[in-house]
C-alpha cells in the first residue's frame, strides 16, 4: 500500500515539475526546446529499457523504427492528397466520397497536371498531420512485428547484428531514394500546427515551443503509462521470464514467441510514435538519425539511467540531455582552452564506462528501488531475525 | 477428476547417426510414483525433452489424457499438464520469489485475481519453508532453495505429470528432507511422478516403480524389487554378468 502511494505520488510529483517546467525553470524558447529534445529521447530510452532491460531483446534497431515513424508521416505529407475530385493524372483510390492521391516522385507532377482537368471547385487538401503520425505508428508497429518475427531464434550478439544491419539497409536505402526521400538532403515536414494555434485565448505561432512541448510531453505521459502498465501486468511479468530463461519460462507454460514478437510491436510503435511527433517538430528528418552514434546515444541514456528501469531510463535521459546542452560551454584554464562542444562527449562516454564498471544498474534506478523495495526487505530481514521454528 | 493418463508409444529419436531414443513405449495411470533411472547417456534428459516439448520425437506419439501432445509447444504441453524441471536449477534470479511463482500461476489462469494467486503463492511458500524469502531476488537464494523455488513454481503451474531431473542433486540433506515430503504430500494429492535421479538410495525408497533406460532403450520397467533383480539392468550397471541383485544402499531421508 505505502510502495503504491509512493509510486503514484512520485509519478504525480514528477508529471506537475514537467508541465510548470516550461513556465518556470525552463521558460526560455531555448531551454524549452532542450526540454522537447529530452522528453523525445526520454520516450526513445524507456521504449528501449522495456525491450531490451526487461525483455532482453538488445536491439539496435530502435531508431530504425523511430525512423519509419518520421518518414512515414513526412512522406505522406509530401506525396499524399486527398481530392474531391479524380485527378485522372495521379495514382489514386476512392475514399468515402473523397479520392485518395498518390502524386508521382519523378516527372512532371501529375497533381499539378491533374488540376487543369478538375471540375471547378475541386477541392485538394493534405491529410492532416495526426494522420501521418498515426501512420507512421501504425508501420513503426508493423515493422516491428516483422523484425519480431525474423529475430525469434536470434540471442546477444547475433540479435545485435541482425538489427544493426536492419536499421543501416534502412539508412543506405534512405540516402539512396533521393526522389522519393530527399535523402541525405532531408526531408523538410509540416510543423505539428501548420496554421498555429488558440488556446486559452492565446495564439501561438506554427514556430512557437510550448505547443510541441505539451505535445511531446502527453506522448511521453501516455507512453510511459502504457508501458509502466505493461511492465505490472503479466506481460511484465512474461518478458521478464523470457529474459531470464526462455526454455524454462515455456516449460511452465508462457507463450514465449507471442510475447517476444509482442514486446518489438509495442516498443516499435512508441519509438515511431516519438520520431514522428520530433519530426515534425523540428521540421526535417535527414538519414544522420539513424547512426549508430544516434543509437548509442540511446543506449548510454537507459543503461546511465538503469536499464531495467522505465523510470529511470528515462530521468536518465532527461538529465544527460540536459547536462550535454549545458557541457557545451568550453573554459580556459592559464593558456589552455578546452572545447566542449567535442570534449563533453568524451567525459559522457567515461562515464557510461564507468556506469558499466561499477554500477551496471544505472544511477537512478538503485535509488528508486531502494524507495519502493524499502518495506519488502524490511520484512524479510525481520522474519529472518524472528526465532526459527524447528 | 478424470483419471491421469499418460501413453508414451514408440518414441524414437536420432541426433544425426546417433540413435538416442529407440522405441519407448510406457503408460502412467494414475497418481504413481515413476523413477526413471540410467548410466549417463541413456537417453533419460532426451526423453524428458521429448515429453516436455522441448525437442520433437524423430517419430512415436505421446498422449496425456487422450490429448496427442507431441507436435505441441512447450508453453501448450506445460498447460495440458506436464510440468518439469531442469537437470541445473533454472529460477528466473533476476526476479524475486514471488515473482517466479506467479509467472506459471498467471499462465495457466490468466483470468485469474492477482491477489488470489499471491494468496495461493504464499501457501506454497510456507509448504516449501521459504516463505520468508518471498520479496528476495531469486539469485540471492542458495542452490537449494533454488530447488525448492523451482518445485513451487511447479505447484503454481499444478500440472497432472511432474517430471523432475536430479532434485535431490548437491541439496543440504534438510531441504532433501523438504524435497522427499514435497513428492509423497503433492502424489498423495494425485499428482503423478517421474522422477529422474542418480541418487539410488532414495530413488529405490521414494518410487513404487521404477523405468530403466540404457542406450535409448527401456530394458526395464516394473516394481523397484524386480527390477533390481533383473539381469540386464545388472549388466547395465555392474558391467557384468553377476548374478548377484544389484543392491544399492536404502536409506530413507528422516522426515
Amino acid at each position: 500500500m505505502k510502495r503504491r502511494l509512493v509510486l503514484w505520488g512520485g509519478a504525480a510529483l514528477g508529471i506537475l515539475l514537467l508541465v510548470v517546467a516550461p513556465f518556470t525553470f525552463l521558460h526560455q524558447a531555448y531551454l524549452v526546446h532542450i526540454g522537447i529534445v529530452a522528453l523525445f529521447y526520454a520516450i526513445l530510452a524507456s521504449s528501449w529499457s522495456l525491450l531490451a532491460g526487461y525483455a532482453g531483446q538488445f536491439s539496435f534497431g530502435h531508431m530504425a523504427f523511430m525512423a519509419i515513424g518520421a518518414y512515414t508521416t513526412g512522406l505522406i505529407g509530401k506525396f499524399v492528397r486527398l481530392a474531391s475530385a479524380p485527378t485522372g493524372t495521379c495514382t489514386e483510390f476512392p475514399l468515402g466520397g473523397w479520392y485518395l492521391v498518390l502524386q508521382n516522385a519523378t516527372g512532371p507532377n501529375c497533381l499539378e497536371r491533374g488540376m487543369a482537368q478538375m471540375p471547378p471547385g475541386s477541392l485538394i487538401v493534405q491529410p492532416p498531420i495526426l494522420v501521418g503520425i498515426l501512420a507512421g505508428t501504425l508501420l513503426g508497429g508493423i515493422f516491428g512485428w516483422l523484425i519480431g518475427v525474423l529475430v525469434l531464434r536470434l540471442r546477444r550478439t547475433y540479435l545485435a547484428l541482425f538489427t544493426i544491419g536492419f536499421s543501416e539497409i534502412l539508412r543506405v536505402a534512405i540516402n539512396a531514394e533521393i526522389d522519393i526521400t530527399d535523402g541525405p538532403n532531408g526531408l523538410e515536414l509540416d510543423p505539428l500546427f501548420p496554421n498555429g494555434l488558440t488556446l486559452f485565448g492565446r495564439y501561438f505561432e506554427p514556430t512557437d515551443k510550448l505547443p510541441p512541448y505539451f505535445v511531446m510531453l502527453g506522448l511521453f505521459v501516455v507512453s510511459m503509462w502504457l508501458m509502466s502498465w505493461l511492465a505490472s501486468s503479466r506481460f511484465g511479468l512474461f518478458i521478464r521470464a523470457i529474459r531470464e530463461d526462455q526454455e524454462a519460462a515455456a516449460a511452465l507454460g508462457v507463450h514465449v514467441v507471442r510475447y517476444k514478437v509482442l514486446v518489438f510491436v509495442v516498443t516499435s510503435m512508441i519509438a515511431a510514435a516519438a520520431g514522428a511527433v520530433q519530426a515534425h517538430y523540428i521540421g526535417v528528418i535527414t538519414p544522420n538519425i539513424l547512426l549508430i552514434l544516434q543509437m548509442s546515444l540511446v543506449i548510454s541514456m537507459a543503461v546511465i539511467g538503469g536499464l531495467e528501469s522505465l523510470v529511470g531510463a528515462a530521468i536518465g535521459a532527461i538529465l544527460l540531455e540536459f547536462a550535454l546542452e549545458f557541457l557545451r560551454r568550453s573554459f580556459t584554464i592559464g593558456t589552455l582552452t578546452v572545447d566542449m562542444t567535442t570534449w563533453r562527449l568524451v567525459f559522457f562516454g567515461i562515464l557510461l564506462m564507468l556506469t558499466l564498471r561499477f554500477q551496471r544498474n544505472g544511477l537512478i534506478h538503485p535509488l528508486l528501488e531502494r524507495i519502493t523495495r524499502a518495506e519488502a526487505l524490511r520484512e524479510t530481514v525481520a522474519k529472518r531475525q524472528a526465532p526459527a521454528e524447528v | 477428476m478424470a483419471e491421469i493418463a499418460l501413453d508414451v508409444n514408440q518414441i524414437s529419436k536420432n541426433f544425426g547417426g546417433l540413435q538416442a531414443l529407440r522405441d519407448v513405449t510406457f503408460q502412467v495411470r494414475g497418481p504413481e510414483l515413476i523413477g526413471l533411472i540410467g548410466p549417463n547417456g541413456a537417453g533419460k534428459t532426451t526423453l524428458t525433452n521429448i515429453l516436455d516439448g522441448v525437442i520433437k520425437p524423430s517419430s512415436g506419439t505421446v498422449y496425456l489424457n487422450g490429448r496427442r501432445i507431441d507436435p505441441l509447444p512447450p508453453y501448450a504441453i506445460a498447460r495440458a499438464g506436464l510440468g518439469r524441471t531442469f537437470q541445473v536449477t533454472r529460477a528466473f534470479r533476476r526476479m524475486t520469489v514471488m515473482e517466479n511463482l506467479l509467472v506459471p500461476a498467471m499462465a495457466k489462469h490468466p483470468t485469474a485475481r492477482r491477489s488470489d494467486l499471491e494468496r495461493r503463492a504464499m501457501e506454497v511458500l510456507e509448504f516449501l519453508t521459504i516463505d520468508h524469502l518471498r520479496y528476495e531476488y531469486a539469485r540471492a537464494l542458495s542452490g537449494g532453495q533454488q530447488k525448492l523455488l523451482e518445485l513451487g513454481r511447479l505447484l503454481m503451474l499444478d500440472p497432472d505429470i511432474i517430471i523432475l531431473d536430479e532434485p535431490f542433486a548437491g541439496v543440504h540433506p534438510r531441504l532433501m528432507e523438504v524435497i522427499y515430503r514435497y513428492i509423497t504430500q503433492v502424489n498423495a494429492q494425485g499428482k503423478a511422478f517421474i522422477i529422474i535421479s542418480h541418487d539410488m538410495e532414495t530413488i529405490f525408497t521414494l518410487s513404487r516403480r521404477l523405468l530403466v533406460l540404457n542406450f535409448g532403450e527401456l530394458i526395464a520397467d516394473g516394481d523397484p524389487e524386480v527390477v533390481r533383480r533383473d539381469p540386464a539392468v545388472i549388466q547395465a550397471y555392474l558391467g557384468s554378468d553377476s548374478d548377484e541383485p544389484w543392491q544399492p544402499e536404502r536409506r530413507a531421508p528422516t522426515a
